[in-house]
């Protein structure tokens, strides 16, 4: 990076994830791209698990195990910094073992307190297999999401996809995340998105998100799209009464506090160029509102960022993809636009 | 004659928003007028100031009746007297406009059920002020419906370049949107995309139907539609013949059409595929109303309040409107 020194990065942890999935080699594949990263890369995973996925894929790479207190060495291509957690069973790419359920919980706690103690400015997470950690003897796992927000002992998270570029590729203002979407509903069957759509969450997550886009993003004063939850925002009355009843009223007793909210704009005209360039933010009712078009609309490469936290934490979009792990064909776009995320966030944080 | 230049019945929409200004660019475009015989219906005064507001100026014959239409060489006027200038103003919801845009479709309809014409194209109206204006309907779709009197299913198709889509329901809140997903309403969709795909000239149309819940229920945890309902229902759906195929995630569904593996698609509710066609290239969709017995065709967009009477309206959608119009009218006259 042109103009800053080495020290000046922010120290960013990835967690390698789910070891029989594709985070362990994403992590490698970053590796090779460190120096032009704008972060201080360290992994947090099993050194030997890494340098042995490495060395199948012929990837030339110096796994250097250090401490969390350490002193990291400049970022150099080939070089992995690596904080040690042991696998608790042998991992195979591709096939998974619930032994190791355990070992990515390790990785997780290990950087919530490295984040928590000022060891590191972000946390990135790999894809994890919620299937494993379950069957390994976790019933109660949902997920990385509420998982952070427990051990962190917050009452509400917002789940935000951010990508590296804007609608067909056109830079607006801040070049390093052109389009965030923040969804007010996430993992939820369609049937129960409208009965959880409460003034009292809505009012809640926009709190959540006006907060973090100021305090992580560096905006003043964030300009929020919410979009509406029936067809045509409800158009008037005739197509549900929500935009009515919920909506309007909590986005009107929010604005007199000076949150800048435009909406609810009818989700079919809300995601076009025109309204878009005008916004920092989108707030989606539901998952398939807001998330789609990020995957097929040309944005570029996105990435999952969680708000609400006491740390900064982005996470890649995808999963663990078992079918491509150990292959090296996978792609490692988006750990490296949520490193770069985690990046701007820990340095907007400061 | 008919056969080969199709008579297209052209409304102008809500005066108080683009739908006048859109005819008038349209005929301004030379082949347009070589491609059907065209019919503008609505009053003279809201023609003349959709050419005002377009910077344009057409001298076009008045006809008196529909069934003169066939027989013009040029693009001609049918007047109607449905509302006057002082009771309109730009970018307002009004009942009255809206009464006016129904008068002036049920003359067309009429028209069309009787021979006269062989499609309607028309422009953008405010489902609003059709409220106010005495529509009782849900939508314009299930107001032609009642209209023609048609009993068999019909579907409001969303077409994008060669992409159709077709949904299982429509303008209903969204709470309701999971319990209209069912087995008939899934194999109706389909059967009513496939046929129109034909009519269009696609010999072997494929269909992708989309999943109704997040990552399509992720195998039942996060709903159930997707095992109980959609799977099972596009399994009957080949069993009678139609290549459909899913369900699939509303977040790769689409991405998967754009890349041609899909002539249509089958979405669960209104916002699934509209936000998704929209984003694609909103200046260009258009609207079919599937499973009449005439062809109605309009733009995707609405009547853009914003810059109504500005002479800023882009005309392209109503341009694609119109020529799937004359498609479908074609086909519909050799039938």
């Amino acid at each position: 990076m042109p103009g800053q020194t080495t020290a000046s990065l922010p120290r960013v942890a990835i967690t390698t994830g789910e070891p029989a999935g594709i985070g362990p080699e994403l992590t490698l594949m970053l590796a090779m791209q460190a120096a032009t990263l704008p972060a201080q890369v360290v992994a947090i995973g099993d050194p030997d698990l890494l340098s042995s996925r490495a060395r199948s894929l012929a990837l030339d790479i110096d796994i250097v195990p250090c401490r969390p207190g350490d002193d990291l060495p400049a970022p150099q291509a080939g070089r992995l910094s690596v904080w040690p957690v042991s696998l608790r069973a042998p991992s195979l790419a591709g096939t998974l073992d619930p032994a190791n359920g355990a070992y990515v919980l390790d990785t997780l706690d290990l950087a919530i307190a490295a984040c928590r103690h000022g060891q590191a400015s972000a946390m990135v997470t790999a894809p994890l297999h919620k299937g494993a950690i379950i069957d390994g003897g976790h019933p109660g796992f949902t997920g990385h999401t509420e998982y952070l927000r427990d051990a962190c002992g917050v009452d509400e998270v917002v789940m935000m996809l951010a990508t590296d570029q804007a609608l067909h590729g056109v830079a607006h203002g801040d070049t390093s995340c052109p389009l965030r979407v923040a969804l007010a509903t996430t993992h939820l069957p369609l049937r129960d998105v409208a009965d959880a759509l409460t003034a009292e969450r809505l009012e809640r997550i926009l709190r959540v998100l006006d907060g973090d886009l100021k305090r992580h993003f560096g905006i003043v004063s964030p300009r929020i799209l919410v979009c509406g939850l029936n067809p045509h925002a409800g158009e008037g009355g005739h197509l549900g009464r929500e935009e009515i009843e919920v909506i309007e009223p909590t986005l009107n007793r929010l604005r007199t506090e000076g949150l800048d909210l435009t909406g609810p704009l009818p989700a079919d005209t809300l995601f076009t160029p025109r309204h878009l360039a005008t916004a920092d933010a989108v707030l989606a009712m539901y998952h398939d509102q807001g998330l789609p078009v990020l995957k097929y609309a040309g944005f570029g490469r996105g990435a999952n960022i969680t708000l609400g936290l006491p740390l900064v934490r982005t996470s890649v979009d995808h999963g663990t993809a078992l079918d491509l792990a150990g292959k090296g064909t996978a792609d490692p776009g988006s750990l490296r636009v949520a490193v770069s995320l985690a990046a701007d966030m820990a340095r907007h944080g400061q | 004659m008919s056969q080969a230049q199709p008579c297209i019945a052209l409304t102008l929409g809500d005066p108080a928003g683009i739908g006048p200004e859109l005819v008038a660019k349209l005929l301004e475009q030379r082949d347009v007028v070589g491609k059907a015989n065209i019919v503008v219906v609505g009053d003279r005064w809201v023609w003349e100031e959709g050419q005002r507001v377009a910077g344009i100026h057409h001298e076009i014959p008045e006809i008196s009746s529909l069934a003169e239409a066939r027989d013009q060489t040029g693009p001609v006027l049918l007047p109607t007297s449905t509302i006057k200038p002082e009771d309109v103003e730009y970018a307002r919801i009004n009942g009255l406009c809206g009464t006016s845009v129904l008068e002036v479709l049920k003359l067309c309809m009429d028209g069309a059920s009787a021979g006269q014409v062989d499609a309607i194209c028309f422009a953008p109206l405010n489902k609003l002020s059709m409220k106010q204006g005495g529509l009782k309907h849900e939508d314009e779709l299930h107001f032609f419906v009642d209209h023609l009197k048609v009993e068999t299913p019909v579907c409001e198709f969303n077409t994008l370049g060669n992409l159709w889509t077709s949904r299982i329901s429509s303008h209903i809140p969204l709470a309701e949107a999971a319990s209209h997903v069912t087995s008939e309403r899934i194999l109706s969709a389909t059967q009513l995309i496939h046929d129109a795909l034909i009519a269009a000239g696609i010999e072997q149309p494929r269909i992708g139907v989309a999943a109704l819940n997040p990552h399509a229920g992720e195998g039942g945890t996060c709903g159930r539609e997707e095992i109980d309902i959609i799977a099972p229902a596009i399994d009957a759906c080949r069993d009678a013949g139609y290549a459909a195929q899913g369900p699939f995630p509303a977040d790769t569904i689409f991405r998967r059409a754009r890349d041609g593996e899909f002539d249509g698609v089958v979405t669960m509710y209104h916002d699934q595929g509209q936000i998704a066609l929209k984003l694609m290239g909103f200046e260009r969709g258009v609207t079919v109303q599937g499973g009449l017995p005439i062809p109605i065709t309009t733009p995707a967009h609405g009547t853009a309040f914003d810059i109504a009477g500005k002479g800023r309206a882009n005309v392209e959608a109503m341009r694609h409107a119109f020529d799937i119009a004359c498609r479908m009218g074609r086909h519909h006259a050799s039938r």
